[in-house]
Parts: C-alpha cells; sequence; structure tokens
C-alpha cells in the first residue's frame, strides 16, 4: 500500500489538498455571519409553512397571482419542525427562512424579538399596517385591555411580530339537521338536559379522543372551552402560564364539568368508545342509522370529515348538517372564544420578502384562502358563500376574546400529561383527585425553569 | 433547488466534506508514510501502528466519545445549561427528577415488563420454532412467514397492530381483528390499548411479533453448525428427541442464546417507536425512551441527558457480556 501511495506525487497531493482545506476555511468562514441576508436572490422569497395537502395548495393558489404580477418567485417549503430549525439557525447564525409561522412558546417569542432575529410587522407592511389592523379581526392584532405585551398573538413592546392570515372558531356544537331540529340550547345546562331520546338518537354526545401519538387534544378542546367561559379568560390564561395550579377550584370545577359530558350513559357508546374513536370518525354515528348521537363539539375543520366519510349521502353544510356556537357556561363571560390562526412573520428583510408579506394581508390574497374553503380569513371583510364559515366569521366577529388553545401553548411535558390525564378521567372518574394532584406535581417540575 | 433553501455556500461546504475528507485522509498516510519511512527501523515499528490507528480512533472521539461525555455533562447541568443543577439532591437534581417522579417510575415499571417478557418470549419462542422447523420439510416457506415481520418498520408494525386492536362501540360492527373474533365467540370488544390490564401486554406483544423472526434466523443458523455426528451418536446411545434438545442442542446453542437474550434485553430497555406510534405513553404506558423524547421535547436537556445516562448504564453490563462472548469465540478458533 505505502508503496503504491508513494509513487504518487505527494507535492501534487500536499498542493491539491491545501486548496481543498483553503476552500473548505473559506466557505465555512462565509455561511457564517451572515445572519440576515437572504440566501436566495433578491427576486426570490423563501417560506416555510407546516401546511400540506389542500392547505398548502389553497396557498399556492393565493401566491400564484402575486408571483405573476410581481415577477418575484416564492419557494415554498413544508416544514413541519420550522420553529425548532429556526430556533437552531438563530443560535448556530446560519441562513434562516425569509418568512416562516412565528413561534408559539412565548418566552421564546420574546427571545427572538430581542435578538432582532424577527422583524415588526410595522416595517413589514409600512404604509398598509393601519389597513391590516383596521381590517383584521381585533383580538388577532390587539392585547386585551391595551396590554403592551401579548405574546400569543405576537405582541412584544406594543410592536406585532406576527401577521394573522387565516383562522379557526373551536368549540362549535356539530348537529343533523334532519335529526335535532330543535332550538340551539343557550346555556351549557339547558345543552345537557336534552333528551336524546326525543329525536330518537341513542346518546346525547359523541366523542373522540383518539388522534395517534396527540391522543387526547379533541378533549382539551372541549374542557379548554368550558374553563374559558366559566372562570374566565383571566383564570384560563394564568393557569395556561403555569400560575394557576390544576388543583384549584376553578380548573377542578372545570374538569368536572367536562365529565359531565364525557359520562357513561351521556357519550355514544360509553366512555371506551370515546376513547377509542378516531377525532375524524367521532362525528360518523350522527349521520348513520339508528342515530348514534345529536351532538360533536369539534372546530370549524371538522366538516370535510363528515363529507369524506359518507361520499354517498352527498352531505351539504347548511342543509344536513349544521353548527350552533359553544353554549354559555356563566353570563358574565360570554363572549370568550377559542380559535387557533396562522401567522406569518418575517426573518430576513428584504425588499422582496416585504411585498409579499404586504399582498398576504391583502383583502384579494385572504378571499383565495376563504374561496379554496375549509378556513376563516384573518380579515373580517371576506365574503363566504359556505353558510358554515359565514356563521363562523359570525362568532369571530362578535368575540369578545379569541382565546388560544390551551395545551399548545403550555410546555410540551405538561401539554402531553394534561391531555392524558382527560383520557384517564374519562375512563375512570373517580381518579380525578389524584389525577389533578399529579398535575400540580408535572406543572411544578414543567415550568422550573432553572 | 433543495426547496430554495440551500445557499452555494452550503453546497460548497457539502462538496467539500464528501470529497475533501477522504482526500485529507488520503493525504495523511501519504504524508505520514513519506515521514515515517525516514526515521529509523525501531522507532518505524513502534510508531506506525499508533499513526495508523489515530484517524479511527479520532473518529470515534468526536462522533461517539464526545457526544458521550457531553451528555454525562448536561445531566448534571440546570435547564438553561448557564449552571450546574441545584435543587434536591443538589448536583444530581435531574437524577433526583428521574428516580423519584411518578412518570418516570411508571415508565421504568413498564420498561422493567418489556425486559422480562419481550426478552423472554422473543428468545423462547424463537428457539423453538427454529428447533421444530429443523425438522420439517416445509421449512423454508415456514421460516420466511415468520420471519416476513422483521423487515417491518416498527412505525408500520405499530400501525397495522393498531387496526388489529380496533375498538369500536359495543354493538356496532367491529372493524379491528381481535374485537371481531371476540364478538364471533359472543363476548363484549375490549379496548385492549384504553384498558391498563391489557395495554402493556398488547404492546409488548407488538414489539415480540416484529422480533421473533430475527431470533429464530439467528438460533437457526447456529443450530444448522452442530454436527449431526453428535446427534446420531446420542440417538445411538438411546436418547430420545426431546432429552435431545434439552440435553445436548440447548447447551450447544447456549453461547448463540445468549447473545440473542442480550441483545433482545437492549432492545426491550431502547423500546421507543412501538409504545410512541400506538399509545405515547398513554394510560400508563411510557417506557423509559418515551420519557427521555418528551423531556427533549420540552427542552429540558438536563433531564433528558439523566434519562440517556441511566439507560447508558443498565446497557454497559450487557455490552460486556457480550462483548466477552464474542472473545470466547475467536480463542476458540
Amino acid at each position: 500500500m505505502a508503496e503504491v501511495l508513494s509513487r504518487l506525487s505527494s507535492r501534487a497531493i500536499a498542493l491539491g489538498l491545501g486548496t481543498l482545506l483553503l476552500a473548505a476555511a473559506c466557505s465555512s468562514g462565509g455561511s457564517n455571519g451572515n445572519n440576515g441576508s437572504s440566501g436566495a436572490s433578491s427576486t426570490d422569497v423563501t417560506v416555510w409553512t407546516a401546511w400540506g395537502g389542500a392547505e398548502l395548495k389553497a396557498f399556492r393558489d393565493v401566491l400564484a397571482p402575486f408571483e405573476k404580477d410581481t415577477g418575484i418567485k416564492v419557494h415554498v417549503t413544508t416544514n413541519r419542525d420550522s420553529t425548532n430549525q429556526i430556533a437552531n439557525g438563530i443560535a448556530a447564525g446560519t441562513d434562516l427562512p425569509d418568512i416562516a409561522p412565528g413561534p408559539t412558546d412565548p418566552t421564546q417569542v420574546k427571545d427572538w424579538v430581542s435578538k432582532g432575529a424577527v422583524k415588526p410587522i410595522e416595517t413589514a407592511l409600512g404604509s398598509s399596517f393601519s389597513e391590516y389592523m383596521s381590517n383584521t379581526y381585533s383580538a388577532l392584532t390587539t392585547a386585551p385591555g391595551g396590554a403592551q405585551d401579548d405574546p400569543y398573538i405576537g405582541v412584544i413592546g406594543g410592536k406585532h411580530y406576527e401577521m394573522m392570515v387565516k383562522t379557526q372558531v373551536k368549540g362549535l356544537i356539530w348537529y343533523n339537521k334532519k335529526v335535532f331540529t330543535g332550538q340551539a340550547p343557550k346555556t351549557l345546562d339547558e345543552l345537557l338536559a336534552i333528551n336524546p331520546k326525543q329525536y330518537n338518537a341513542q346518546s346525547l354526545f359523541c366523542a373522540g379522543f383518539e388522534s395517534g401519538a396527540a391522543s387526547g387534544w379533541p378533549a382539551s378542546d372541549q374542557i379548554d372551552n368550558i374553563i374559558m367561559r366559566q372562570s374566565g379568560d383571566q383564570v384560563y390564561t394564568s393557569w395556561i402560564q403555569g400560575k394557576t395550579k390544576f388543583t384549584d377550584p376553578a380548573i377542578k370545577l372545570g374538569y368536572q364539568t367536562f365529565l359531565k359530558t364525557v359520562a357513561n350513559n351521556v357519550v355514544y357508546g360509553g366512555s371506551n368508545t370515546a376513547l377509542s374513536t378516531n377525532f375524524g370518525k367521532a362525528g360518523d354515528p350522527m349521520f348513520k342509522q339508528p342515530t348514534g348521537c345529536l351532538f360533536l363539539e369539534q372546530a370549524t375543520f371538522i366538516t370535510s370529515f363528515f363529507q369524506q366519510d359518507f361520499p354517498s349521502l352527498n352531505l351539504k353544510a347548511g342543509t344536513d348538517f349544521d353548527f350552533f356556537a359553544h353554549p354559555s357556561v356563566n353570563s358574565q363571560y360570554d363572549g370568550n372564544v377559542n380559535g387557533f390562526y396562522d401567522n406569518f412573520a418575517m426573518y430576513n428583510d428584504t425588499p422582496a420578502a416585504r411585498k409579499l408579506m404586504t399582498y398576504m394581508a391583502t383583502k384579494d390574497a385572504q378571499q383565495i384562502w376563504a374561496n379554496d374553503g375549509g378556513t376563516l380569513a384573518a380579515r373580517k371583510d371576506i365574503n363566504y358563500t359556505d353558510p358554515v364559515f359565514k356563521n363562523a366569521a359570525g362568532i369571530a366577529g362578535s368575540a369578545k376574546n379569541l382565546l388560544v388553545t390551551a395545551g399548545d401553548f403550555m410546555p410540551s411535558d405538561m401539554q402531553k400529561a394534561f391531555w392524558q390525564s382527560l383520557l384517564n378521567v374519562t375512563r375512570n372518574p373517580g381518579s380525578l383527585n389524584s389525577e389533578l394532584a399529579h398535575l400540580d406535581q408535572v406543572q411544578a417540575a414543567a415550568y422550573q425553569s432553572s | 433547488m433543495f426547496g430554495g433553501i440551500v445557499s452555494p455556500d452550503q453546497i460548497v461546504t457539502g462538496v467539500v466534506a464528501v470529497v475533501g475528507v477522504p482526500l485529507a485522509l488520503l493525504g495523511y498516510i501519504v504524508l505520514g508514510e513519506k515521514v515515517i519511512e525516514r526515521l529509523p527501523a525501531s522507532l518505524q515499528r513502534w510508531i506506525r501502528p499508533y499513526f495508523w490507528a489515530l484517524p479511527a480512533v479520532g473518529f470515534a472521539t468526536v462522533f461517539m466519545v464526545y457526544p458521550m461525555a457531553r451528555t454525562v455533562l448536561i445531566s448534571f447541568r440546570n435547564r438553561g445549561d448557564s449552571d450546574w443543577a441545584s435543587g434536591a439532591w443538589g448536583i444530581f437534581a435531574n437524577y433526583h427528577y428521574f428516580f423519584t417522579f411518578p412518570d418516570t417510575l411508571t415508565a421504568l415499571r413498564n420498561s422493567l415488563l418489556w425486559l422480562v417478557f419481550y426478552t423472554f418470549f422473543s428468545v423462547f419462542l424463537g428457539l423453538v420454532i427454529a428447533i421444530l422447523l429443523d425438522r420439517v420439510r416445509y421449512e423454508s416457506l415456514a421460516k420466511i412467514a415468520i420471519f416476513l415481520p422483521v423487515p417491518i418498520s416498527a412505525t408500520a408494525a405499530s400501525i397495522i397492530w393498531k387496526f388489529m386492536f380496533d375498538y369500536q362501540a359495543p354493538g356496532t360492527p367491529q372493524t379491528g381483528t381481535l374485537n371481531a373474533l371476540l364478538g364471533a365467540i359472543g363476548r363484549q370488544p375490549i379496548p385492549w390499548l384504553v384498558d391498563e390490564t391489557t395495554n402493556n401486554p398488547a404492546l409488548i406483544f407488538v414489539g415480540i411479533w416484529t422480533i421473533t423472526g430475527f431470533c429464530m434466523v439467528i438460533i437457526s443458523a447456529s443450530l444448522k453448525a452442530i454436527s449431526t455426528e453428535v446427534l446420531e451418536a446420542a440417538r445411538m446411545d438411546g436418547a430420545n428427541e426431546f432429552q435431545i434438545v434439552r440435553l445436548i442442542v440447548t447447551p450447544l446453542l447456549w453461547p448463540t442464546i445468549t447473545v440473542v437474550g442480550t441483545t433482545m434485553i437492549i432492545n426491550a430497555l431502547k423500546t421507543f417507536d412501538i409504545v410512541y406510534v400506538m399509545t405515547n405513553g398513554a394510560y400508563n404506558t411510557d417506557v423509559i425512551a418515551t420519557r427521555m423524547f418528551s423531556q427533549l421535547e420540552s427542552a429540558q436537556y438536563g433531564r433528558a441527558a439523566a434519562v440517556g445516562v441511566v439507560l447508558f448504564i443498565a446497557i454497559v453490563p450487557l455490552l460486556l457480556v457480550n462483548i466477552r462472548r464474542f472473545q470466547q469465540q475467536e480463542e476458540q478458533r
């Protein structure tokens, strides 16, 4: 071996090696420290999003007129781990996408803003910022009581760092219009008092809490909608922040109320069925013969599941099925609505990125999103042909507070324990006290910063 | 290109890494040999092994020893890695969390269940099937059937078994195969993955299903190596088949069984995918590795590292057993 190698000109090899090492040194030096500049050319914009499937298609439909009119090329990457990768990029000083969703973790929002990694929407939108503010649901843009900080909607120090483009309303009570012909109940007690036998249904509610590794989130939506209407937005928010314990009477009352909606004799097939059924299939018994249940609580997105599961029935929103808003629990807190939203934040301040941000805030762009279906726009002045979204837009418009989904903004260890506690108490309501005590332990450990 | 996020700089770096590293190694050897050749012969003999081993040792240090040392270090640090951990047990706070928190204790119990039942059944069934199939004419066909689940990824296997364990409201058609069978004999369906008496056994069963074929193939190969003369001699001496299996085949297979067994114990301890896909630890099914993952997700790197260190310490003795076994086999040759 050595003899063969020694025949090669060592000088040539040394020269080649030196060049390569030099190239490596230069290139690594170049790719560090250019934080802030775009990797692509100035007429390109890179966008990360978590969307796939129909949502991604809708986004491409939104982008098409923009690319045609401006000649700017938008590179869209579906990245479901974008927050972690951007966090790593900020820490390592490597390239960031020009535009991507902002982080959900409140401390991360503040951290990124203080490092200057994310640019204010005021800068991105420039002169059209005030137009954006006046036409977007104020619950998405304005902190309650005019506070300077609301990291849940990307407001830090009075500036905006997340631009809202889409929104959904959660906690809607869906029903089969051919089965439930009564009046929508005004309060939760009225809802629980409805006798399903009167409408020839087996049970009052359907439920499906199974969702693979994320099992339990549909149950958490239900309890979120109870707590925010029962004990108010302040308790709700302080609970998300880990300042209110799970054994607090307000949260315990929320669990007890939740248990009334999933009791063995109230939920279709008993609690084991609710625990074993996937959320997408949960509403199926509403459309079967004999009718399994009267109501299913779920967000706006659920309509496509109804239609997919019963292609032969050709179900139409508004004529075959409909929803009413979550009934009041404590009238003092009427107007608290659970929603979620899709936002974009700008990480590289380039002219092309600014243009795209400005475009996505316009009525024209958001109307395309609405037309493609399955979502509400973040703007109030959009026309919906689908009656479901027309009504949902009404709920979002009249909301006093559009509140985030609790689990999504808790540390993930807390979120997992919270979701699984709901599964455990559904299966065994007698374990409520021990579950809540355990959640307090998890809360104390999960929010610990040191 | 590459979704528009890879800059030209990164492509250059990539090319340099792929082409440059092997070239640099080649250069190291060529240039180094040039130098060594000029040294006195006695010195050459002494220095050459170290010189050739150095790159391998270097790579192992950078990619294995360093991360391991770093993990151990992080397990003694606080959440933000700004200071040593503090709290109950002082610097061992992350270990205190591991050994006292109810969630991790449940995970430890479940990992122990995995260790005992998964290891025992996969090795035992592998051995029995290997011995039985050795005596039939359709051996390879039957072996293929048993081996079939092995190449399936654990995630895919978990999804398959989720369908098998599916549960529908009592009184409605059962889509899950197991509950459909129960229905056929007039029994109520069982929520396999929800009920705490059935969920851990159900998950462990999926693990056994995916790995028994692997154990069978290894044991079977070693079985074929047993000389037929030994068995013939035993038969001549009047031993029946059961005695042959118990007194001759099993002892001769013992080294193989030990290696397969320790490998299965390591598998059991690092179980993650099946639990993550099927329940993600709901209804008290968490295992050590899923706990580690949920700590990582919560950015609790100290706690996650502590879990990793405990897992590592648990596995080291098994690795030593395996390595010693290999050395003994080498010596016998």
